[in-house]
C-alpha cells in the first residue's frame, strides 16, 4: 500500500477519492440546506455566498444537492462492482481452476454477455424492472463481471503452473487450501486493479442512466439527474449543468488514476 | 481461409442461442408476467393491449414452448409489431393487403447508426493513430504529457455531459452547428451536394461524442503498442541495417503496432452501438440508439427485444469480420488457419 501510494498517480487518485468519500459521508453536516427543500423565492440563482452553486428551477440549493448525489455515485459505483468482483472471483475461481467442461460453458457464457451491447442490456433489464437505486446496482453489477471472470481465470491458469503452488499440492493440500491459500492472495492485484477502475465507468453509467431518467428518480438527487435538470435551463442557468458534469469528470478521473496507478506501482512487469 | 470461415460461422451458433437464452431471461424477469408489470407502469395500458403481449411471446403456453417459439422468433428475424408506433414491425417492412407499404423500424433506425459508428471509427483512426505515435516517439516529453493528460479526461468525461456543453457551445451562444435532427427545414428542397453537406453539419457533434471514448482508448492503445514494439530485435535490426529512422518507425514499427488494432476495432463494436443511446436521444437522431430509448420509455417490449437481438447479431458479425480481417493481415494467422 506504502508503495502504491508512493507513485503520484495513484496519490493523486486517492486524494481525489478520498476528498469526495468524505464529502458524501459528512454530507448532512456539510449541507447548508436540506437538498430537497423547494424554495420559491429563490429560484434559479446564479452561485453566490448563501448558494455555492446556486439553485434550480424548483429553487433548491444545488451545492447541497451535489453532496447528496455524491453519496449516490460513490454508493452505486462501489455496490455495482462489489457485486461484480464477487460473480467475476466465484465464476472465474471455478473455470481456471477446474477447467474442463465448466470452463468451456463459463467462458461460453463470457462470450454470450460480451456480445450483447452493454448499454442496450442494462435498459431493457430496466425497461422490465422499474427503475430504482437497488435496480441500477444490480443490474450493473450483473452486466460487468466479464472482465474479472477472465482475468481471474487466467490467473488460476497460470498461477497452477508455478512451482509453489504444485508444491501445495503434491504434498496434499486440498483444493479449498489451494484456492484460499495460494491462488487467490497471488491475484489479488490484478483484481483490486481492475474494481478500481470498473468503479470509474459505473459511475459513468450511473450517472448516464440517471440522465436519462432511468436511473435514480426524483426527488433523490443524483449527479445524472441535477444535469437531466440542467439541460432545460441550459440557456439562462449554467451553473446546473456546469457543475454535476465537473463532479463526475473529477470522480471518475480519480478511480482511474488511482486504478492505473496502482496498476504501475504494484505490476512489477509493467515498467512504461 | 474459406475453412475458417466457415469455422468461425459455426461458432456463432452457440453464441446466438445463449443470446436467445439470456433474452428470454430479461423478458421473464418483470415480476409476475409482463402483462402485469405493463399495467403497473402504464396504467392505462388496456386489456387488448396485454393480450396482444401474451400472444405475441405466447405468455399462455409452458416455458419451453415459449422459448421455443421465441427461438423461431429469432430465427425467422420476425418480432412483431411495434404497440407505440402505429403497429409498425420492428425489424422489416411488410405490405398488407391493400399493398400498403410499411417500413420496418429497425430498416429505416439501422443505417442512421451505422453510418455515425462508420463515421466515428473513420474519426478515431484519422486523430487517435497520429496521438499514439507522437506520443510514443517523445515518451515522456511535452507532447507525450499533453496527449496523456488528453488520453485521462477523454476517458472520464461523461458524454452526455461534453455533448450538452458543446451543443450550448455551438449552437445556442454560437449559430455554428445544429443542434438536433438529421437535416435542416428546407431540406427536401435542396441540391444534392447541399443535402449531403446539410447532413454532415447535423452529424458532426454527434459522430464526435460517440467517438470520444474511442479517441482516448485507441491513442492509448496505439502508444503502448509502439512502445511495445519498438523494444523488439527486428527494429534493432532494421536500425543496424542502416534504414532512415522515418522507415523504421511507418514501415516496420507502425505496422506491427496496428495489427491489434483490428481485433480492438471489432471488440469496440458493441461500446458503440450502445453508446448511440446517449448521443442519438440527446441530439434527436432518429437512429438505433434513440428508437431504443422510446421503446424502454414506453415500455414498448417487441422493439426492446427486437433491438437487443439485432445489436447483438450485429456485435457477433462485426466480431466475424474483425477476425477475418486480423487473418486477412497476419500472414501467421492465416498459415495457422489454413493447416
Amino acid at each position: 500500500m506504502k508503495r502504491a501510494l508512493s507513485n503520484p498517480l495513484a496519490f493523486a487518485g486517492f486524494v481525489i477519492i478520498a476528498g469526495i468519500m468524505l464529502l458524501a459521508i459528512f454530507a448532512p453536516l456539510i449541507a447548508p440546506y436540506d437538498p430537497n427543500a423547494i424554495d420559491v423565492q429563490a429560484i434559479l440563482l446564479p452561485p453566490s455566498s448563501n448558494h455555492w452553486m446556486g439553485t434550480d428551477g424548483l429553487g433548491r440549493d444545488v451545492f447541497s444537492r451535489m453532496l447528496f448525489g455524491a453519496r449516490i455515485s460513490l454508493m452505486v459505483g462501489i455496490v455495482a462492482v462489489g457485486i461484480a468482483t464477487a460473480i467475476g472471483i466465484v465464476l472465474g475461481a471455478i473455470s481456471g481452476y477446474y477447467r474442463g467442461w465448466v470452463d468451456v460453458i463459463i467462458m461460453r457464457l463470457v462470450d454470450v454477455m460480451l456480445s450483447i451491447p452493454t448499454f442496450f442490456l442494462i435498459l431493457a433489464v430496466i425497461a422490465f424492472l422499474t427503475p430504482s437505486i437497488w435496480n441500477i446496482m444490480i443490474v450493473i453489477g450483473l452486466t460487468s463481471w466479464m472482465g474479472v471472470t477472465r482475468l481471474v481465470r487466467a490467473e488460476f491458469l497460470s498461477l497452477r503452473g508455478r512451482e509453489f503452488v504444485m508444491a501445495s499440492e503434491t504434498l496434499g493440500a486440498r483444493d479449498g487450501r489451494l484456492i484460499f491459500k495460494h491462488l487467490l492472495p497471488n491475484s489479488l492485484t490484478p483484481i483490486i486493479v481492475s474494481s478500481v477502475l470498473g468503479v470509474a465507468s459505473a459511475v459513468l453509467v450511473e450517472s448516464g442512466l440517471s440522465f436519462l431518467g432511468l436511473g435514480v428518480q426524483a426527488p433523490q438527487a443524483s449527479w445524472g439527474n441535477i444535469l437531466t435538470d440542467g439541460k432545460e435551463y441550459i440557456e439562462f442557468a449554467w451553473w446546473l449543468s456546469l457543475f454535476p458534469g465537473l463532479a463526475i469528470l473529477i470522480t471518475v478521473l480519480g478511480y482511474n488514476l488511482l486504478g492505473e496507478g496502482l496498476r504501475d506501482a504494484l505490476d512489477p512487469r509493467s515498467t512504461k | 481461409m474459406i475453412k475458417y470461415l466457415l469455422k468461425r460461422l459455426f461458432w456463432m451458433i452457440p453464441l446466438m442461442i445463449g443470446i436467445s437464452l439470456i433474452s428470454f431471461f430479461i423478458m421473464h424477469l418483470a415480476p409476475g408476467d409482463i402483462t402485469a408489470s405493463e399495467a403497473s407502469f402504464n396504467p392505462k395500458a388496456s386489456e387488448e393491449s396485454r393480450q396482444k403481449l401474451r400472444e405475441l411471446y405466447n405468455l399462455d403456453k409452458p416455458v419451453i414452448v415459449q422459448y421455443g417459439l421465441w427461438l423461431k422468433r429469432m430465427g425467422t428475424l420476425d418480432f412483431g409489431t411495434s404497440f407505440a408506433s402505429h403497429q409498425r414491425p420492428v425489424f422489416w417492412q411488410k405490405t398488407d393487403d391493400q399493398g400498403n407499404v410499411s417500413k420496418g423500424l429497425i430498416q429505416e433506425a439501422l443505417p442512421i447508426t451505422l453510418l455515425i459508428n462508420v463515421l466515428s471509427l473513420v474519426m478515431i483512426i484519422a486523430i487517435a493513430l497520429p496521438l499514439g505515435v507522437i506520443s510514443a516517439l517523445t515518451r515522456n516529453q511535452l507532447p507525450d504529457r499533453a496527449i496523456t493528460l488528453f488520453v485521462f479526461i477523454g476517458f472520464a468525461i461523461p458524454g452526455f455531459w461534453l455533448a450538452l456543453m458543446l451543443m450550448y457551445w455551438t449552437g445556442v451562444a454560437n449559430d455554428w452547428l445544429p443542434i438536433s435532427g438529421l437535416h435542416s427545414l428546407g431540406h427536401e428542397h435542396m441540391g444534392p451536394v447541399a443535402q449531403i453537406l446539410d447532413t454532415l453539419k447535423h452529424l458532426i457533434l454527434p459522430v464526435f461524442i460517440s467517438a470520444l471514448s474511442g479517441l482516448a482508448g485507441i491513442s492509448l492503445f496505439v502508444r503502448n503498442g509502439m512502445l511495445d514494439v519498438l523494444h523488439q530485435d527486428y527494429i534493432t535490426t532494421a536500425r543496424a541495417k542502416g534504414l532512415s529512422e522515418h522507415s523504421v518507425v511507418y514501415g516496420h514499427a507502425l505496422r506491427n503496432a496496428l495489427l491489434p488494432l483490428i481485433t480492438i476495432f471489432g471488440l469496440s463494436i458493441p461500446g458503440l452501438i450502445g453508446g448511440s443511446v446517449i448521443a442519438e436521444s440527446i441530439f434527436a437522431i432518429p437512429g438505433m440508439g434513440k428508437l431504443f430509448y422510446d421503446a424502454v420509455l414506453m415500455r414498448d417490449f417487441p422493439v426492446i427485444m427486437g433491438i437487443l437481438t439485432i445489436g447483438s447479431a450485429l456485435t457477433l458479425l462485426g466480431n466475424l469480420l474483425a477476425d477475418l480481417a486480423y487473418a486477412w493481415a497476419d500472414p501467421r494467422v492465416r498459415r495457422g488457419v489454413m493447416r
